[in-house]
């Protein structure tokens, strides 16, 4: 049998002989690179919650009370959130005293104007329950006024006035139903900011629901969700919005290069730009590209019964407006922060426009790049004797939805808001910007060199600061 | 926050300037006051529109001289006299039938007085009995693609039009309506009208003062000079599209004339943008045209000869010590007198200024092509056979022109034209575009290089008369003579070509399918006066340079090429429905090899190009070689088998073979026995392989790629075990055993022949002993010396050169090529193939039929130990076999 062993290994070493140089040679380098799916969070392993929770439950704060029976800390890490306190952290703002805060309970923007003072319907988007006008202090120091449905229930629930639970939902049904918030959780309120879907946000609305590639190449080609990105840690969701901050630390921020490191385009051209220009300027060339957003809202035609009531064009309650679809960005500088933000009170020009925020960066600070906005237009009422911008009540009986009053409208926020009012009113337009980072198209529809690099491309290069374009006149940095 | 200001003012600032420039461009229509709509020119100084006689034309009045206008900075002399866009072939003329190549009625080869059986009229020679078009009436019809000078100046005075192409915006339309009127005098300053600087007023034109300094100088916001841009060339060329919008365009219109003929649209947009209803379009997820999308335009590839910046100096004319020559043109000298004769390709069509053909540069001029193809087997070769655009245009995805028939004509005096591309073309956006892949055939280039490129073939056929000077195709108004009368078809053209019999002539009707009804339309046209009346066919070449894709996009697929169904050779079809009986001839210049077969039947005609000189791995195979090979493995296979056979019945019959005694002998070292593993395994591996990289349609195309790499690893093996193993075989002497010895050999082999014959079957010993020093019989000797002497080396040696065709090429040549390297190493490897059958076989031989194989594995061997008598058989001396 020894002649049978020696047999064996001459094989082997015989084959491996042969073996090992064909598979050294058939072995193909592997691109260097990391696959950006390797930065992605582990999900967690549901746990059903239908025998957890029997119900049955009278009011959405006894499901709160289940909840925390056996995560007795999370109402607690919720109510850090700004999805609890809707304001931001203190920041130095020049030109005021002393530091402010920055968010719905304090500040407007240029859609519904004031969440604050309209909390009967404004609060059907925040994470809580019971919260009516002037009793924030009381209602927010409550666990139990908590929504964790909102975000944790896949089905049976909606919310209806002040942040409650709507008529005739089955809580007992929607507390069974809890599990990681998918993208319909988040989407209820993202998707439909400003007040209806693709409002707000020329990157975020239904049709993410179900994407398709075509729309959103990380939620339609490669089924992420939400918080896939804005990965969360103790119920604070990683992502800030600039609109309601002065200043976002990178920390806090969902960066495209957390998950795409390193050389990221094999054309080093393309990486040259990756230094003045961010990824979705490129990556995202349009916005709505399913779902119309808004662009223009008039409020001074609202009550006036101007046209007939159409979703896209004119409701009495709101006024005019303007949709698009397919919307090409704006592009400026942007370094992440605000430059400036309206804060309530200050003094406007009402001949020129207002800016509600407007992005901070330009092309000699080295840390902004060129960013594309939506940018959204409004007229929106002003004082015209002490010239700041108006917080009009439009929500609940007395409010503007209802008796068409302006006037009536102002005086009640003056009560409720202590917003001093002249008695005089008129509409002055004010812009905001919306940073456009979500609906990533696949790569093949990334813009191409022709796209900004011609006469008539998409970026006005003398208005970005540069001489002329850049491919011709060379960029802000100079090329090794 | 002063940068947030500066912001926002700019963005106020774009706003007002959209919402003006908007109100602008609307009032510019509304005509009374001149308002300039076109982007200014940045740099341009402004200047005075001077007339003939050089007087301002706001005090003359009189029509705008470019010459003079422009003379006044530039030297427009010189730059007319340097334009082959004006000259147009003029300064080339040459009597009819002395115009080298061209037909006997052509009079240049440039676009005025060339044919061109697309556009049918021409301008017919000096002393024609018969004139179709004078040169008034040939500037008049080819307005639209006129630039002035050149015949233009000489028949009526026209200069060259600078407007035409340095403008934003030029009024090409209004200026070409013009032209058509006749309205000569005026046409230039025609071109000025979308500038807000002239209205129209009856047949002339009157200056806008407000587009005017007091001084009588342009406003700065009306001078739009510029270099010519994609829009500018389109105007004569084809379909260049540059906004955003997605682009329409149904195609199949012959002003766009090379978009018409090739399919070539010039855009940056992607395919799967457009708005076409185009096959597959989602998968077409590139630009048109990479180099409009790279931003690059016409004038970039097409410059100016003179131009400092982009002027090649041939490396040919420099000494090797220099690489870049900085003495050129100062940018003032140039623009003072800057060449009009453009950088320009290899097109078979218009051949005017031969001298300046293929003065553009080449792709590889600008782009580095090893490192990128290193992908590519055999890279060099490649480089050498296949044009760039042959994979980097793989289809077009536009209408082509395929073919065009004036044989007949419609009532509107058009000709019958078939399309390729597009399905059931009706001209309109729903036609499905189904695209096209161009023919490929072989161009000698300026280089000297002949290399495959790609070209779109478009067939034309029409009447030839003979005019006392010469043949002549026969006039348009003389056809439609012969097929028309007021208007519609005469009633004798219904009769004989109204197939139903409904009186209409629908499409398909509409064709000279018999030799009844061309007899019948050449008697019309003899009647006509015409003299021989025939039919005739001719093909021409369109070549395809723009429209190229990138890499991801090319053609990388290997078998595109190398397989049985190659595009390489491939026949087109050239025309569904042409007149029967009449073969077009082949058309071919600019270098251009139009070799090849027309076939012709029912009037559908297709073109097969030769593929002579060409060998294509894949493709073609010598037949002869694989039978040859078929035929040697399947006989030794049979013969064995009967071999085989026999021996089993006559085993049956002994009643026990091979008695007597054995002795166990240490008969293969571990080396050899490793040694022939080794090689067993490498070489069944390598005719496995090999086999799938021969032919890869039969064993398993998927495979290729892995079989190419595994084989060209395993040659490197087995060459290295071989030459190790041929070190060993010499140190240690064994090499002795395999070299037949001259003394006695025929003797013995005829032995051991008649002992595979006879004596195997009767159970004699084998004749000659088998011991270490001495393991092979004479027969096995010849033959492993054949094999490891001869067919091994051989082997490797083409299978070396072939690996290696791109390292020596002309080692590589010397020995005949690829073309026999290739076979001749697939011929080697099927007696491989043969030799292993035989070779196994004959291991069965010994004493038990697993004995041989047991001693190559385990090293002992066990053979009749002939120390001990044998009682029953007689003395032969045992060996063993293989």
């Amino acid at each position: 049998m020894k002649g049978i062993q020696v047999w064996l290994t001459g094989l082997i070493v015989t084959v491996a002989a042969i073996a090992l140089p064909v598979l050294f040679f058939s072995t193909k380098p592997v691109e260097a690179g990391i696959s950006p799916a390797a930065a992605l969070p582990q999900h967690t392993i549901h746990t059903s919650h239908v025998d957890l929770m029997p119900g049955p439950y009278a009011t959405g704060q006894e499901v709160t009370m289940a909840c925390l029976t056996c995560h007795p800390d999370s109402a607690g890490e919720v109510m850090k959130t700004s999805h609890w306190t809707w304001e931001s952290e203190p920041f130095t703002v020049p030109g005021r005293d002393e530091p402010v805060t920055i968010g719905k309970i304090n500040q407007i923007n240029n859609f519904c104007i004031s969440a604050i003072g309209n909390q009967k319907s404004c609060s059907s988007c925040h994470v809580g329950y019971g919260w009516e006008e002037g009793t924030a202090n009381a209602n927010l120091a409550q666990a139990e006024n908590v929504d964790c449905l909102v975000c944790h229930a896949q089905s049976s629930y909606a919310k209806g006035s002040y942040g409650d639970p709507a008529e005739g939902i089955d809580l007992a049904a929607a507390a069974q139903s809890v599990a990681a918030p998918g993208r319909a959780q988040c989407g209820s309120c993202h998707f439909n900011g400003g007040g209806g879907n693709g409002v707000k946000h020329g990157d975020l609305d239904t049709s993410l629901s179900y994407a398709v590639a075509e729309t959103d190449v990380h939620m339609g080609e490669f089924d992420l969700v939400c918080t896939d990105c804005h990965v969360t840690h103790e119920h604070s969701i990683q992502g800030r919005l600039v609109a309601d901050n002065i200043v976002v630390e990178p920390s806090e921020q969902v960066a495209c290069t957390d998950c795409h490191v390193g050389a990221v385009h094999t054309d080093e051209r393309l990486n040259t730009h990756t230094s003045a220009v961010a990824c979705q300027t490129c990556h995202i060339p349009s916005m709505a590209t399913q779902d119309p957003t808004k662009m223009y809202w008039d409020w001074s035609t609202a009550g006036l019964k101007a046209e007939e009531d159409d979703h896209y064009t004119y409701l009495n309650i709101k006024g005019n407006f303007e949709y698009a679809t397919n919307v090409q960005p704006e592009y400026v500088w942007f370094n992440g922060n605000l430059a400036e933000r309206y804060l309530l009170g200050d003094p406007i020009d009402p001949s020129r426009p207002t800016m509600i925020n407007l992005p901070a960066g330009a092309i000699d600070d080295p840390t902004a790049r060129i960013f594309p906005f939506k940018i959204h237009i409004a007229r929106q009422p002003y004082d015209t004797e002490f010239n700041y911008l108006l917080a009009p009540i439009t929500a609940g009986p007395d409010g503007f939805w209802t008796t068409f009053d302006w006037d009536n409208a102002f005086r009640l926020a003056e009560a409720r808001m202590g917003l001093a009012y002249s008695g005089n009113y008129s509409f002055t337009e004010t812009w905001m910007y919306w940073p456009t980072t979500h609906m990533v198209q696949p790569k093949e529809n990334a813009l191409q060199c022709n796209d900004c690099h011609t006469a008539n491309g998409r970026l006005d290069w003398e208005a970005l600061g540069y001489p002329g374009d850049p491919m011709d006149w060379g960029g802000r940095t100079p090329q090794p | 926050m002063r940068l947030t200001r500066i912001h926002f003012w700019m963005a106020g600032a774009l706003a007002v300037g959209l919402s003006t420039a908007a109100g602008l461009a609307a009032q510019a229509f509304a005509g009374t006051t001149a308002t300039p709509i076109a982007q200014t020119s940045p740099m341009h100084p402004t200047f005075a529109l001077l007339d003939a006689d050089g007087a301002n034309v706001l005090a003359s009045g009189a029509p705008v001289s470019t010459s003079r206008t422009c003379g006044v900075c530039h030297d427009t002399a010189y730059i007319a006299a340097h334009s082959f866009h004006s000259d147009l072939g003029l300064s080339a003329s040459a009597p009819a039938g002395e115009v080298p190549n061209g037909q006997p009625w052509e009079t240049s080869v440039g676009l005025y007085g060339s044919w061109d059986p697309i556009t049918y009229r021409y301008l017919s020679p000096a002393g024609d009995l018969r004139i179709d078009l004078t040169p008034i009436e040939w500037l008049k019809l080819n307005a639209a693609r006129i630039v002035g000078g050149g015949p233009a100046e000489q028949a009526a005075g026209v200069e060259m039009d600078c407007f035409l192409c340095h403008l934003t915006d030029p009024g090409h339309v209004e200026r070409t309506a013009a032209l058509s009127a006749g309205n000569f005098t005026w046409a230039n300053t025609a071109t000025l009208i979308t500038t807000g600087i002239v209205s129209r007023s009856g047949d002339t034109y009157t200056y806008n003062a407000s587009a005017f300094t007091p001084e009588g100088e342009l406003q700065p916001a009306f001078v739009t000079v510029h270099d010519p841009s994609n829009a500018n060339c389109a105007q004569c060329h084809g379909l260049a599209h540059s906004s955003p919008a997605p682009l329409t365009t149904a195609g199949q219109d012959l002003t766009q004339r090379q978009t018409a003929t090739t399919g070539q649209i010039v855009s940056a947009q992607k395919i799967s943008q457009s708005g076409m209803n185009i096959a597959d379009k989602a998968d077409l997820a590139w630009a048109w045209d990479l180099h409009a999308d790279r931003g690059l335009e016409c004038v970039d590839c097409h410059y100016a000869l003179n131009n400092p910046v982009l002027v090649q100096t041939s490396a040919k004319s420099q000494p090797d010590s220099v690489i870049f020559d900085p003495r050129r043109l100062e940018i003032g000298e140039y623009l003072y007198r800057p060449s009009h004769e453009f950088a320009r390709g290899e097109s078979a069509q218009y051949t005017v200024s031969a001298d300046l053909r293929s003065t553009m540069r080449r792709c590889e001029t600008c782009h580095e092509t090893t490192k990128t193809h290193a992908w590519l087997p055999y890279t060099e070769q490649h480089m050498s056979e296949v044009a760039c655009e042959t994979c980097h245009i793989p289809s077009l995805h536009a209408p082509a022109l395929r073919s065009v028939d004036w044989s007949v004509i419609t009532p509107a005096a058009e000709p019958i034209l078939e399309w390729r591309g597009v399905e059931d073309a009706t001209g309109t956006l729903q036609d499905l575009i189904t695209g096209y892949e161009p023919t490929l055939l072989q161009r000698a280039d300026a280089d000297g290089k002949t290399t495959l490129a790609p070209y779109n073939l478009v067939t034309a056929w029409y009447w030839l008369y003979d005019d006392p000077a010469g043949p002549r195709p026969v006039r348009l108004e003389d056809l439609q003579s012969a097929y028309l009368s007021d208007g519609d078809y005469h009633p004798a053209i219904v009769q004989a070509l109204d197939a139903n019999g409904d009186g209409l002539l629908v499409d398909g009707e509409l064709r000279l399918d018999t030799e009844a009804k061309q007899a019948m339309v050449r008697g019309r046209l003899e009647a006509l006066g015409l003299t021989n009346p025939r039919l005739a066919g001719e093909v021409q070449p369109y070549s395809i340079n723009h429209d190229v894709v990138r890499g991801e996009a090319a053609i990388r697929a290997c078998d595109t090429c190398h397989s049985s169904d190659s595009r390489i050779g491939q026949s087109v079809s050239l025309a569904g429905s042409g007149p029967t009986g009449v073969t077009p001839t082949l058309l071919g210049s600019g270098g251009l090899s139009l070799n090849g077969s027309i076939t012709s039947q029912d009037g559908v005609v297709s073109f097969t190009p030769a593929t002579e000189g060409l060998y294509q791995f894949g493709s073609d195979h010598i037949a002869w070689v694989d039978w040859f090979g078929v035929f040697a493995v399947v006989g030794v296979l049979v013969g064995v088998t009967i071999h085989g056979g026999l021996r089993y019945s006559a085993a049956l019959r002994a009643k026990k073979p091979h008695g007597g005694p054995v002795k166990r002998v240490y008969m293969y070292s571990v080396y050899e026995r490793f040694w022939h593993w080794f090689q067993t395994f490498a070489i069944l591996l390598l005719v496995v392989t090999g086999l799938v990289v021969h032919r890869p349609e039969m064993f398993g195309v998927a495979w290729f790629e892995q079989a190419v790499l595994v084989h060209n690893v395993l040659a490197v093996l087995l060459t290295v075990n071989a030459a190790l193993s041929l070190f060993y075989h010499l140190v240690s002497g064994e090499i002795q055993t395999f070299i037949p010895r001259p003394y006695g050999f025929f003797d013995q082999a005829i032995v051991q022949t008649r002992y595979y014959l006879q004596g195997i079957f009767k159970h004699e010993q084998h004749p000659f002993e088998k011991t270490p020093d001495s393991k092979l019989n004479p027969l096995q000797q010849i033959t492993y010396f054949g094999i490891l002497n001869v067919l091994l080396p051989l082997q490797i040696a083409t299978g070396a050169l072939m690996l290696g065709v791109q390292s020596f090429p002309q080692m590589e040549t010397w020995l005949g090529g690829l073309p026999f390297l290739a076979p001749f190493h697939s011929l080697v490897a099927w007696t491989f193939a043969a030799f292993i059958i035989m070779h196994v076989y004959l291991t069965t031989t010994g004493h038990t039929p697993l004995a041989n194989i047991e001693a190559m594995m385990i090293g002992w061997d066990e053979v009749p130990d002939l120390d001990v008598p044998m009682p029953t058989e007689p003395t032969a001396q045992p060996t063993s076999g293989d």
